[in-house]
């Protein structure tokens, strides 16, 4: 055998090797790639390479009207615990340093630390405290505790902190604080907004986010897309005009002992809320105890939003729809003579006049001077009729939603001829606001029609929305005409005279105003509360061109009843700052100016 | 023809017969030009990707700086609005010895030409950068192929 087959046949051996094991290669790539269990191979080979990452965009903020902001964003930070990187140490000073830092329970503490965790197939956690009633929530530090837990867990000689985990995540911040809380509304730790204008625009503050595959081996030098994000609004509130009523709101609530109240501003030529107050306050950026449960999701929330979910029997400022109707019908004028009995007899029920007394012969101003409910009912009975009156009372959109742009809004309720339940009576009682029940800013907008020379205009909270294409500005709307100008003009005359007549507490120097006063009882199950009432008062002004329009409600009053005495110097009090903070010169002022001076 | 091609041959066998190395110097002449063309190749390669790998880490911090810069705009803005939150603001008047404004403390003058402020307009969301931002340079993205099939269609273009 010479050299050269020798070399040949290893040369061919050392080939047959490497030919076997390309092909082994190949096969394996087949199997690897094409089969059965290919999607396991890549399931491998995904996890670690590549991660699926939900991007939520930041909420947009808002804005009062002339820019200071009302809701932006923050971040907080849960505490979890990563229960494999425990120590028998840490286990001991975890809870004892978090119990001294955040004055929680260290027993309670201690025991979410110890817990085997691990053989409930569990290996991170989330610290929770516990509230009031004994719920669970997740425990959240801001910035300042989460660089001093940072610094404990940097320095070696500070407690041992191993397995604790500072986990950032977004959090809604309202720098007013109370002020406007209620307008607000609030958002969760799952940045889902509840109530208020939060509630009401959660889809369009939200945005949309989305779902990136980020490539982490290779890495991909490629910009992800950002989620469409969320956009911010400018509302129609003051904030300055805002602090100033719920000021005023607080010394009334406080002064006449009542356990709550709202106040309602709005410029009646456009249906801009310019503030809206009440009492209790609403700390968004403390909302747990304010959260809902189903049922009062789907109905409002009378303590959250009473503005448009707190109805209330309207009593005497209810009278001047029923005497706009009769005005505007030209079935009662202004001198029209009325000579009061003290009672009248309407469906067989008897109404008495709020002090039971007879007035003798009154004018129809007079009738709203007195707050007469045997005049006003007579108007409903003797020239108005039922059809006439709940038509009146449908185009001033009592018992439907205004549709302002406020989450929870209720419809109150009015029961009209075509109800099964409905008897003469009530037609009697609606007259001057009994048997009915309304919204703070439901009797507001029907007011709304009389200051605004006979236009109801929508009333709303946003005036701009700011989205990423650009700013859009809501065209305020009318919802009905129903009065002509020269009803609303007459009727406004009418009760400006009468409240010039009516109470001192609710007159400006300077200033023409027009308003009524109202004193409700409150219905129960049982009847008519014998003691508590809800005072209230609605006025505009300045004549004769109206600006501004305000609602006061003030419920269970201790020390006076009466809205003439609770509610009008509250309207009062806010009209002499109103005037000032808006710029609205006196008559004088005015006359001075026309004639050069 | 054809005997001169067969001449030919029979010289470079003879010339092998009789220098064997001249056959494997050519072999291993042509090797290593194939494994040089291959070290190039695989040399671009790496430095193609190391700059992909560098400008991926890149757009990640950057993005995760832009996620900080626009929290911690936000939180200043907020911090801002705290400060100056009407509550604190009426506090700080008051200790400076102001008081609310009344209708008689107030002289409203007309004045000629005078322009009320403008409306607020709130600042637009960060918008999602549009097709032509997000477009990187083909260098990051593009193969070798595309790339050459680029440089054969515009011979001027690749840089």
């Amino acid at each position: 055998m010479n050299p050269d087959g020798v070399t040949r046949r290893r040369i061919r051996f050392v080939l047959f090797l490497m030919a076997g094991a390309v092909t082994a290669l190949v096969v394996q790539l087949v199997r690897v790639q094409f089969g059965p269990y290919a999607p396991v191979f890549a399931a491998r080979a995904e996890y670690g390479a590549s991660r699926v990452e939900k991007v939520v965009p930041a909420r947009g903020q808002i804005y009062d009207r002339n820019g200071n902001l009302l809701a932006s964003n923050g971040t907080m930070f849960y505490l979890e615990i990563e229960v494999r990187q425990l120590t028998e140490l840490s286990q001991k000073d975890i809870p004892l340093t978090l119990s001294k830092l955040l004055l929680l329970p260290l027993e309670d503490l201690y025991a979410q630390v110890t817990t085997d965790w691990a053989a409930l197939g569990q290996y991170r956690i989330r610290l929770t405290r516990k509230d009031a009633n004994g719920n669970p929530w997740p425990i959240s530090v801001d910035k300042t505790v989460a660089e001093v837990i940072n610094g404990f867990l940097a320095d070696p000689l500070a407690p041992d902190l191993s397995g604790l985990d500072l986990v950032p995540a977004p959090k809604r911040i309202y720098p007013a604080g109370t002020i406007a809380g209620h307008v607000l509304g609030f958002v969760n730790q799952e940045g889902q907004g509840f109530y208020g204008v939060e509630g009401y625009y959660d889809e369009w503050l939200s945005g949309k986010p989305i779902t990136i595959h980020r490539q982490f081996i290779p890495l991909e030098a490629r910009l992800q897309p950002d989620p469409p994000a969320g956009v911010n609004l400018v509302l129609t509130i003051d904030l300055a005009i805002q602090q100033m009523v719920e000021t005023a709101l607080k010394e009334a609530i406080e002064s006449s002992l009542a356990e709550s109240g709202q106040v309602i501003v709005m410029d009646p030529r456009n249906g801009e809320i310019l503030a809206m107050a009440a009492w209790p306050v609403l700390d968004p950026n403390h909302y747990e105890p304010w959260l809902p449960d189903t049922t009062e999701e789907e109905e409002g929330n009378p303590v959250i939003t009473p503005g448009v979910a707190g109805t209330f029997e309207p009593g005497s400022t209810f009278k001047v729809m029923t005497m706009a109707a009769a005005l505007d019908l030209d079935r009662v004028k202004p001198e029209t003579e009325f000579i009061d009995t003290g009672q009248i007899e309407v469906g067989g029920h008897i109404i008495r006049n709020w002090d039971g007394r007879s007035w003798g012969q009154q004018t129809m101003v007079g009738c709203l001077q007195h707050s007469l409910n045997v005049c006003l009912a007579w108007i409903a009975a003797d020239k108005l009729g039922a059809t006439d009156l709940y038509a009146y009372l449908s185009r001033f959109g009592v018992g439907r939603l205004t549709g302002v742009d406020l989450a929870g809004e209720v419809s109150g309720k009015l029961r009209t001829p075509r109800d099964p339940d409905w008897t003469e009576p009530d037609m009697g009682t609606n007259s001057f606001g009994q048997g009915v029940s309304v919204t703070p800013m439901q009797l507001l907008t029907a007011v709304s029609a009389i200051a605004n020379y006979g236009d109801m205009v929508q009333p709303h909270i946003v005036r701009q929305v700011v989205g990423p294409q650009g700013a859009y500005w809501p065209q305020p709307a009318v919802l009905s005409r129903p009065i002509t100008r020269q009803t609303a003009e007459t009727l406004t005359t009418m009760l400006a005279q009468s409240l010039e007549g009516e109470t001192r507490y609710a007159v400006v120097p300077g200033y023409r105003l027009a308003g009524k006063t109202g004193t409700a009882q409150i219905a129960t199950e049982k009847g008519y509360d014998p003691k508590w009432t809800v005072a209230s008062f609605v006025g505009w002004g300045p004549l004769p061109e109206p600006r501004f329009l305000v609602l006061v409600r003030i419920d269970k009053p201790a020390t006076a009843p009466w809205g003439s005495v609770i509610a009008a110097p509250v309207f009062q009090e806010i009209v002499e700052r109103l005037v000032v903070m808006m710029g609205l010169p006196p008559d004088t002022s005015l006359a001075q100016a026309a004639a050069g001076g | 023809m054809l005997g001169q091609r067969m001449g030919v041959k029979a010289k470079r066998t003879h010339a092998s017969r009789q220098a064997p190395w001249r056959l494997q110097v050519r072999w291993t002449g042509k090797t290593m030009l194939l494994a040089i063309v291959f070290l190039v190749v695989s040399g671009v390669y790496l430095a193609v990707n190391a700059r992909l790998a560098k400008a991926g880490r890149d757009v990640l911090s950057l993005e995760e700086h832009r996620s900080d810069m626009l929290r911690l705009t936000s939180e200043l803005s907020a911090e801002l609005a705290t400060r100056t939150a009407p509550e604190t603001m009426m506090a700080r008047a008051a200790s400076l010895g102001f008081h609310a404004a009344q209708p008689d403390d107030v002289l409203f003058l007309t004045v000629d030409g005078y322009m009320p402020p403008a409306d607020f307009i709130a600042p637009r969301p960060p918008a999602a950068p549009d097709e032509g931002q997000a477009m990187l340079s083909p260098a990051y993205t593009e193969t070798l192929g595309e790339w050459l099939m680029r440089w054969i269609g515009s011979p001027g273009e690749p840089s």
